[in-house]
Order: structure tokens, then C-alpha cells, then sequence
């Protein structure tokens, strides 16, 4: 490894690391424009000048495009050397407007940081400045060319790193110009990572604009929870608003970039909808006086009807506190435990993934992107996890294969074998394929279980055109040298997180290393199957009440009506209800049907914890203190001149505190009381599941500690012998309805969001293109199809890169799509109309 | 013999202040009687602010929040937002009076003149609460120490279709020509 000497501090790097990267782990940071530690250097800047003074290399030269060699003697203080950087920086500035006051980079702008730095104060060019034109980009950027001093870093990001081609370079030499073809929203769901990335104000944040200058907003790290990954955030607010979401560092999660879902997801804290004060019915009181009632009706149902009587359903989009605290108030009240999954078969699914993840299989997004052959199974990454996308086109960019086997239209910015086979069908194509690529002999060693499963899976796939391309992609498989399985859970069957788990065994016995790498629905959908021990879902909760031995429901952050697939029968149900009790902080639908409402803190209020789809454990601190926006009570003027000691509208408590004190007022004298310490929760949360021991209890927790059940005590292979044969068992009169995510107007909280809204699709119903013509209808024709509790019309699109024998329909806010008795759903063909 | 010389010079030193005084009674006064008479301050004396407008009338503040960063007592607060045709303002500005130093470092980070400090210091009264000054407040219709400079006709910076036509500047360039 070379060894270098940077300012007189030795130094010894990796073969490979670049001199200015050398110096950033000395704590020197070299001055850069071009260079970003996740793109990597071009030598488009020349600001990074350094002095070589010994060694291999002499004289001024850029440290972004020298590797580290032995022997070095690096000055970055030498008078060249900063001379010649001074004068780089001038030259930059040569164009660059009069404009820092009225610019929305000002106050976090490299170029501005640089220039003070560098020495260059007095413009001594008094020649014309060159301008350029500005595009519209959408509703996330905001565009302002003449600021550019041509670092390449957002085409290098949004066509390199990214894989979308929308945004590029335009025009040549002194003229360069970066932006699109024409104007229009821009395509990629990465787009605001150029925001961030830009050094100077070229792309500003729209929505955030004017909001305040970096010194003036409360700033801290948090976690997005817009999807399971649990991406990396840093968080802006100012006079009680949440403004801007960044990206924030991770080595393992998210690198430097998060996607747009996850940028501008945040709004429904602000939302001005937002109920803010406790109800009874419509009538607004106080906490304490709602809490004071609610105690009062569960004291007399449970009396009357008994401990069984009062059902309780959480969330996947709450905390661990959340979560934790409602499974303890259940306990101690002898209720039955809360339900976290729609149905019996979700929280089948995520329970068995949980159960077969463990430590030396488990991978990170960085190790995906070191992957030589990723086979990703029922997902849809775009869609479902979007950072996930980014992270196989790195593992991509390095060469590897990337297999989709998935019955949905699925887009990856990067070329990709897509297997599109109906939900029936994925687990035999997944095993044909590892069977094809595992040696019998691997098996074998792996025990009786594994020999078991390796016979009953297929030998080939039935379906002709599939098979003969699965040749080539077993060829690769067999001569990778590190596969990763990716799983989804949502539109996979019951068994399909175990076969993927068995077959990433397998590979790994056969390969000598092998990732599994398991998608998740929400932010804690792993934390709420960790700590659930029940496996009852809304399905069953909703027949108690029907069947009348439920009469009273608590939801604690939780919209059942956004997710349950019957809308109707969920509406009666509650109807029937002697106590209807919800926490959110969202104006959900079940908020305003609720008896007794309570307000709760978002993320951004409080300190929290997020399990994220690898069991990572990680914290969030709280961005700012809550209440209504400034903005929001004086109507866009002057704050109002009134003084209070209190917040306005900062009622809302953390729901596991609302929790804690119900508890206290219904528990019966001798039962536990709870205390409102986080500590204390934390402790009970350790001493009930030991996994969680290992967690530290601080408020700044380490975000490396990952909680995977105990190893060895799941059954492996418990698949074998069972694989679905599917294929061709399919009949011929019906299509399956496969319901998917979209980046865009899925995910709860994100739909929220007022700027989402805006580049939402109109959601459609995918066809593929066999199905469509025994049908005789026509891309973009209106259809309406039939659903149990009625028909659904929306506009049909016909998409060859999708299974025959299904339909896909996206779980989208705008579509009134909960009209299903029970999945999975066969829609006969004869009854899709125009 | 030493009380003698301690009376004597007593006595010089009584008779010596009189003189003082009786000399300076004969003379004019130089007090001024304030609020009768009010003395003109020179104009850079610091005292309550005001914001002034460019040479076009238009509010010269952009709302640029530096003159609030720089405020060693925090005393300034601001929303800024943009006008329709593009121009950089302040939806709401506020200063609190009872708080200020008066140090004018507001006026020296001020990058478009608009916020100075007057000779006005007559803020008293009962109610602090009419020490709080709002935009309407401070906003005055004049340019203050300076009526030439104009900001946004220097800045570069895009308002409503002019790009390429304030001081200094080239025609945008044409995206569909590669002639240099
Ligand atoms: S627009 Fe920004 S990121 Fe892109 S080249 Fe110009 S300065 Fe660099
Ligand atoms: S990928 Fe998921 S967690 Fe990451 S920023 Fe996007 S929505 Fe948030
Ligand atoms: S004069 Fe000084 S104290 Fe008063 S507003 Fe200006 S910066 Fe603040
Ligand atoms: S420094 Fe000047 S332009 Fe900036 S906000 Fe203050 S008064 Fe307005
Ligand atoms: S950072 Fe090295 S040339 Fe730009």
C-alpha cells in the first residue's frame, strides 16, 4: 500500500485512492469543485491544485486525478500552488452573476466558500459576462444557468450515476450549457440529488425556496421513512416548519443520495390539514381531557364485554417506541395483541423474512453495488425502494448481470433480463434457475433439507420463450462470484421469502459467498414483525367486530381505509364500533370517523427508532419542537404580535407518551405503571426481546447495529419438497390482478405531500399485449374492470415487458381501488369492458 | 501657626471658585433645551433604521437575511418571497427597537443599500410592544445616503424575461448555434 506524506502527516492508503482523497482522511480538504467523493474524480476544475514536492509525480498538479503513490511529499499550502488555485477560482468567477443576495445557495455554496477561501475578493474582469437562458424543470428544480461553472457533476450524476438521459450537456466549449432538450419536469426520480450535488447555484431546491438561509434553520440527522431502506436525511425547519430535506451520508444505506420520494415526502408534516387537537367526536378538548374519556369507555367496555373486547391495530410506519409501547399496554391490560399486517398472508410473509435473514447473509446497498450478479424476485425497485435502483446500477456499472423476475412492467435504469412470470410462477423460475447454476453435489453437502429442496425444484422452466433465455442467464449465475437475491413481499406468494432464502443457501454453498437482501412494504414493517407475536391481521379484526365480539378499536398511527381491500365492509365494521379511538398525525380518513382522536408527533418531533428492510436499528433525532407553522397562522404576513409561553398547536405527543398515560389511568391498582422515560421503554423492549439487547440505549445511536433472530434456531429449507410446479397450471378464462407500487402516490405519508402530488401519473391498468388482443381492446382505451364490490375504470395501457395471464393495477391515492373480498383476485377475462 | 495658614488658604479657595462662577454667569449658555430646540445630527449618526427604495421606487431589500445573520443581538427578522414578475422581496419585515444596539452593522452587510441607520432617535414611549417596527414601519419612499444604486440592475439574475439585458452583460446564448 503506497505510503504518502501530505503537510508532513504520513499517511498510507489504498492502491488506487486519489490524493485528495488521501488528504481528506488527514483532515486536510483540499479545495473541489469536480471531484465528489460518489462520483469520483474528471479534472474538470482544476481547483484541487497541489504542490508535489518528492516523489513520482513533481510540481502543480490536480490531486483528484493523482492516485496515491509511494514516496509522495504533498504540499497544499505551497504559494504555487494556492496561487494557481486563486487564480482558477477567478477565472470561475469571470461569469459568475452579482447575484448572493438573491440566490437560495447562498449561505451553503461551494463556489462562495471557495472564493472567500481562496483569496479572490475584487473582480478585476470588467468585460461583458456571458448568460444563458433558464429552463423550466419541474415542480423540484429550480434553475438558474448563469451560476454554472461547468463541473460536469450534475451530468456525471444524472446520466452516469443515475441512468437517466433527460439532463446533459448541451452546446460546446465556452458555451456549455447543462439542462434538457426542451423544458418539462424532469424524468428521473433522482432528480433532486443535483441540488445537493451542484456547487454552485445552478439547481436551487423550488420548493424550500426563500424559505431561510442555512444559518437560520434547526438542522439535524433523521431518517426517511418513506420506503423500508430507511435512507439517511438531514433535516431543515424554521419557525416551526419543516422546509428541507437533504441527503445525509451513509456508508451502508444510502451512500451520498437519497431519491425524490424521500426528498420531498415530508409535507404532510406541515400539511394545513393536520389535526393538531384532541376530539370527542367534533368537539375539541383537551389531552388530558380526551385521554380522561377514553380511559372512562375502555374501563366500561372492558367491564361490560371483557379484556378481549377492545382490538388494537398499529402500524409499519410507526417507531419502535410506537410500536413497542402499544404490544406493552395490550399486555399489561390483558388485551389480544395489536395487529400490524392487513392480511394473515402479509404477515406471514414479512414474519418468515425476518425469521431467515441472519448476519452472514443479510447484505447492505453497498454490498449490492459490489454484487456480479443480482436476481431480484417480486420486486420492483423504482417503484418500491427507489435508492435500491441506484445501487444495482452501480453493481451494473461494474459489469454484473441483473435478473428481474417479476409478472409487473418493471423499469431500471440500466439494462437489465427481465423474466416476467405470473406470481404462481416466480418461485419455479427462481429455483430453475439456481438448479441450473447448483451443482447437485452442493446440495447434498448442505444436508438431507437441502437435497430435498434442490430435487423438487424444476430442472427447466416450462414456458418456451422464458427457458430458452434463462440458458444464457444460468451461465452467468454459474460462474459469478457473488450473487444477491433480492426478495419483495408484496405481491410474492407465502413461501416465496423462504425459497429465496434457501436459494441464496444454495448459491452460497455453491459460489462461496451469496447476499439475501429482503424488501419491505414501510419504514418498520421489520421492527413491527420482530416484536408482533401474533400473526392476526385488519381480515381478522374486522371479523370480531362483525361477529360482535369486538366493540372497541384503537388505532395507533394507522389508516386501515388506505390499505384494507375492502372499503365497504372496513366502513361498516367501524360503523358498528361502541369506541372508536385513533392517533395520528395525519387527517387520515379513520381520523375524521374517529370517536376520540388524539394528536401524535411525526418523526420530526420526536426521537425515534426505524428497523430498516436488513434489521439495521436506527435513530432519528427531532427536527424542531412542533406547533402550526408560523406562516400558517399568519396567513403569509407578520407573525402575529401576541406572546404566549405555550407553542400554538403543540399539543400532539409522541403516541407511546399518550399510550403511557391511558395505561396509568386504566390499569387496575397493583398492575404496572408505566413511566413517560424513553430509557425505561427501551429497557423493557431489551429485556422482552433480546435481540435488542445488544442496542445501545442513547440518543445518537450507532447506525451499524443490525438485530437478525438468533442463528441456527430456524428451520432451513423448509420449503423443499413443496414448490409451487405453477407455469402452466394457469387457466385460461381469467387474469390475475397484481396490484403495484408507484414511486409516486403509493406510499401514505408521501401522498401527503403537495409537490408529490404534482408529478403523480394518472394511475392505469397494465395489460400485456396477448392478453389485450384475445380481448380486442387498444392502448390508452378507457376500461372498466370488474372487482368484487363493484367496477373500477381507468385507462388501460398495453406494455410488452409484463406477463400474460395477469393484470397490474397500482395501489394509487387517487383510485378508489378497495373493492376486493379476498386476494388473490381472478378477474374473468369476458368482464373487462370498454 | 498651622491653623492660621489652613484658614487663609481656605478661604482663597472659596473666594477663587466664586470668581469661576461669577465670570460664568455673565456668559451665554450653551445648553440646549431639548424637546424646544433639536439639533441636527450628522447624517451617518446611528440611530432608528428605515429601508429605503432604488432609483425606480421599487423596495430595494431581496430579502437576502444577511443583515438579520450579521445582527449581534438578533433584533431583525424576515420572510422573504418572490413577486410575480420574478423580483426577490420581503413578504414581512420586523424590527425590534427595544432590542437594537444601534451598532449599524445591519447597514454595513446591507448588499443593495437598503436597510440604513437614520439620526431619528426618538423612539420613546410606553407601550414596548410600539417598539416593534413592521415593514410598513420602516419602509421609507427615498434612497437614503445613496438614490443611484440599483441592485437588480447589476445582479444578473433572472427577473421575468431579461435575461442578458442588465449592465455588463452578453445576449444569452443561443442553444441551437454552435458559432462562437
Ligand atoms: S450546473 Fe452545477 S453541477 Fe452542473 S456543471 Fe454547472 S455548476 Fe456543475
Ligand atoms: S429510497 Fe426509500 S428510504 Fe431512501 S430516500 Fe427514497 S423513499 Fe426514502
Ligand atoms: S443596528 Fe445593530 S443591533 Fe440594530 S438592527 Fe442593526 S445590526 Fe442589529
Ligand atoms: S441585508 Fe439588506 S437586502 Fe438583505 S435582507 Fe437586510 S435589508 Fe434586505
Ligand atoms: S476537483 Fe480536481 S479538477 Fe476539479
Amino acid at each position: 500500500m503506497p505510503k504518502l506524506k501530505i503537510d508532513g502527516l504520513e499517511i498510507e492508503v489504498e492502491r488506487g485512492t486519489k490524493v485528495i482523497e488521501a488528504a481528506a482522511r488527514l483532515g486536510i480538504i483540499i479545495p473541489r469543485f469536480c471531484f465528489h467523493p460518489g462520483l469520483g474524480p474528471v479534472g474538470a476544475c482544476r481547483v484541487c491544485a497541489v504542490k508535489f514536492e518528492e516523489g513520482p509525480v513533481k510540481g502543480v498538479q490536480m490531486s483528484c486525478m493523482t492516485d496515491a503513490q509511494d514516496g509522495m511529499v504533498v504540499s497544499t499550502t505551497d504559494e504555487e500552488a494556492a496561487d494557481f488555485r486563486k487564480h482558477v477560482i477567478e477565472w470561475l468567477m469571470m461569469n459568475h452573476p452579482h447575484d448572493c443576495p438573491v440566490c437560495d445557495e447562498g449561505g451553503h455554496c461551494l463556489l462562495q466558500d471557495l472564493t472567500v477561501a481562496g483569496g479572490h475578493g475584487i473582480r478585476r474582469y470588467l468585460g461583458k459576462k456571458r448568460t444563458y437562458n433558464d429552463q423550466y424543470l419541474g415542480v423540484f428544480v429550480q434553475h438558474e444557468m448563469n451560476r454554472c461553472i461547468q463541473c460536469w457533476r450534475c451530468r456525471r450524476f444524472y446520466q452516469e450515476f443515475a441512468g437517466y438521459r433527460d439532463l446533459g450537456a448541451l452546446q460546446i466549449a465556452h458555451h456549455t450549457y447543462f439542462g434538457r432538450a426542451t423544458d418539462g419536469q424532469l424524468e428521473s426520480p433522482f432528480s433532486g440529488n443535483i441540488i445537493d450535488i451542484c456547487p454552485t447555484g445552478v439547481y436551487t431546491d423550488k420548493p424550500s425556496r426563500f424559505t431561510g438561509r442555512r444559518w437560520d434553520f434547526e438542522r439535524g440527522p433523521s431518517l426517511c421513512i418513506h420506503c423500508s431502506l430507511g435512507c439517511h436525511i438531514i433535516t431543515s425547519a424554521r419557525y416551526r416548519e419543516m422546509t428541507r430535506l437533504e441527503a445525509r451520508f451513509s456508508e451502508s444505506v444510502n451512500g451520498y443520495f437519497i431519491c425524490d420520494r424521500g426528498r420531498y415526502g415530508f409535507y404532510y408534516t406541515n400539511h394545513p390539514e393536520r389535526p393538531r387537537r384532541a376530539r370527542i367526536r367534533t368537539e375539541e378538548v383537551s389531552l388530558d381531557q380526551a385521554i380522561q374519556t377514553a380511559a372512562q369507555k375502555i374501563i366500561q367496555i372492558n367491564q361490560k364485554n371483557g379484556p378481549k373486547a377492545i382490538a388494537c391495530l398499529g402500524s409499519a410506519r410507526s417507531c419502535v417506541e410506537n410500536q413497542a409501547m402499544l404490544i406493552r399496554f395490550c399486555r399489561v391490560q390483558g388485551w389480544n395483541e395489536p395487529t400490524y399486517f392487513e392480511t394473515p398472508t402479509m404477515a406471514k410473509k414479512v414474519k418468515r423474512a425476518v425469521a431467515r435473514l441472519d448476519e452472514q447473509l443479510a447484505v447492505s446497498m453497498r454490498e449490492i453495488e459490489k454484487a456480479d450478479f443480482i436476481l431480484a424476485v417480486g420486486a420492483d425497485p423504482v417503484n418500491e425502494a427507489p435508492m435500491l435502483a441506484l445501487a444495482m446500477r452501480q453493481a451494473f456499472r461494474n459489469e454484473a448481470t441483473i435478473v428481474v423476475i417479476d409478472p409487473r412492467p418493471v423499469f431500471l435504469p440500466f439494462e437489465f433480463e427481465h423474466l416476467p412470470v405470473a406470481p404462481d410462477d416466480l418461485e419455479p423460475c427462481l429455483t430453475a434457475l439456481i438448479k441450473g447454476a447448483v451443482h447437485r453435489s452442493a446440495a447434498e453437502k448442505m444436508g438431507e433439507e437441502a437435497l430435498r429442496f434442490y430435487d423438487t425444484a424444476p430442472a427447466e422452466y416450462p414456458d418456451a420463450p422464458i427457458k430458452n433465455r434463462m440458458v444464457k442467464i444460468t451461465q452467468k449465475l454459474r460462474q459469478s462470484r457473488y450473487p444477491v437475491i433480492i426478495c419483495g413481499t408484496s405481491i410474492v406468494r407465502e413461501t416465496t421469502p423462504d425459497v429465496a432464502a434457501d436459494s441464496a443457501l444454495l448459491l452460497r454453498a455453491a459460489r462461496g459467498r451469496a447476499g439475501l437482501f429482503y424488501l419491505m412494504s414501510e419504514a418498520n414493517t421489520f421492527g413491527a414483525a420482530l416484536l408482533s407475536s401474533e400473526e392476526g391481521s385488519v381480515m381478522d379484526v374486522v371479523e370480531s367486530i362483525e361477529k360482535g365480539s369486538v366493540k372497541g378499536l384503537m388505532l395507533v398511527e394507522s389508516d386501515p381505509f388506505r390499505s384494507f381491500p375492502d372499503y365497504e365492509r372496513l366502513k361498516q365494521a367501524v360503523d358498528k364500533l361502541d369506541l372508536f379511538l385513533v392517533m395520528d398525525y395525519l387527517p387520515s380518513f379513520a381520523a375524521r370517523l374517529a370517536h376520540l382522536f388524539f394528536p401524535t408527533q411525526t418523526l420530526f418531533e420526536m426521537e425515534t427508532s426505524f428497523v430498516n428492510q436488513e434489521g439495521r436499528v436506527q435513530f432519528a433525532t427531532s427536527a424542531y419542537r412542533g406547533g402550526i407553522p408560523i406562516s400558517q397562522i399568519s396567513a403569509g404576513g407578520h407573525p402575529l404580535r401576541v406572546f404566549r409561553r405555550d407553542i400554538p398547536g403543540g399539543e400532539s405527543q409522541p403516541a407511546w407518551q399518550i399510550l403511557a398515560k391511558l395505561a396509568n389511568i386504566i390499569s387496575l391498582p397493583g398492575r404496572e405503571m408505566f413511566s413517560l422515560s424513553k430509557n425505561e421503554l427501551w429497557s423493557w423492549i431489551a429485556k422482552e426481546y433480546p435481540i435488542f439487547a445488544n442496542v445501545p440505549i442513547a440518543d445518537e445511536l450507532p447506525d451499524d447495529v443490525r438485530v437478525h433472530l438468533a442463528q441456527g434456531r430456524e428451520k432451513l429449507f423448509p420449503s423443499g419438497g413443496q414448490i409451487r410446479s405453477g407455469g402452466l397450471s394457469r387457466e385460461n378464462s381469467t387474469l390475475e390482478l397484481v396490484m403495484g407500487d408507484w414511486t409516486f402516490g403509493t406510499e401514505e405519508l408521501s401522498t401527503y405531500s403537495k409537490y408529490l402530488q404534482q408529478v403523480e401519473k394518472e394511475p392505469c391498468l397494465f395489460m400485456s399485449p396477448k392478453d389485450a388482443s384475445m380481448l380486442g381492446l387498444k392502448d390508452r382505451e378507457r376500461i372498466t374492470l370488474p372487482l368484487d364490490k363493484g367496477r373500477l375504470e381507468m385507462e388501460l395501457r398495453i406494455v410488452d415487458t409484463m406477463a400474460p395471464g395477469v393484470i397490474v393495477m397500482p395501489k394509487h391515492r387517487q383510485l378508489a381501488w378497495q373493492k376486493i373480498e379476498k386476494w388473490p383476485v381472478k378477474v374473468a377475462m369476458g368482464q373487462i369492458r370498454k | 501657626m498651622g491653623t492660621i495658614k489652613n484658614l487663609a488658604e481656605g478661604i482663597t479657595a472659596l473666594l477663587k471658585g466664586l470668581a469661576t462662577t461669577l465670570k460664568i454667569l455673565s456668559r451665554k449658555p450653551v445648553t440646549e433645551q431639548y424637546p424646544e430646540y433639536r439639533r441636527p445630527l450628522p447624517a451617518r449618526s446611528r440611530a432608528v433604521i428605515v429601508l429605503t427604495r432604488d432609483p425606480d421606487g421599487e423596495e430595494r431589500c431581496v430579502a437576502c437575511y444577511l443583515c438579520s445573520a450579521v445582527c449581534p443581538v438578533s433584533c431583525i427578522s424576515m420572510q422573504s418571497a418572490e413577486r410575480e414578475d420574478g423580483r426577490r422581496y420581503p413578504r414581512w419585515f420586523r424590527i425590534n427597537f427595544a432590542r437594537c444596539i444601534y451598532c449599524g452593522l445591519c447597514e454595513e452587510a446591507c448588499p443593495t443599500l437598503a436597510i440604513q441607520l437614520t439620526p431619528n432617535f426618538e423612539t420613546s414611549g410606553r407601550d414596548i410592544l410600539k417598539l416593534v417596527y413592521e415593514k410598513e414601519d420602516l419602509l421609507v419612499n427615498h434612497g437614503g445616503k445613496n438614490n443611484e444604486y440599483n441592485f437588480y440592475k447589476r445582479a444578473g439574475v433572472a427577473m421575468v424575461g431579461d435575461k442578458g439585458t442588465q449592465i455588463n452583460e452578453d445576449k444569452p446564448v443561443d442553444l441551437k448555434s454552435n458559432l462562437p
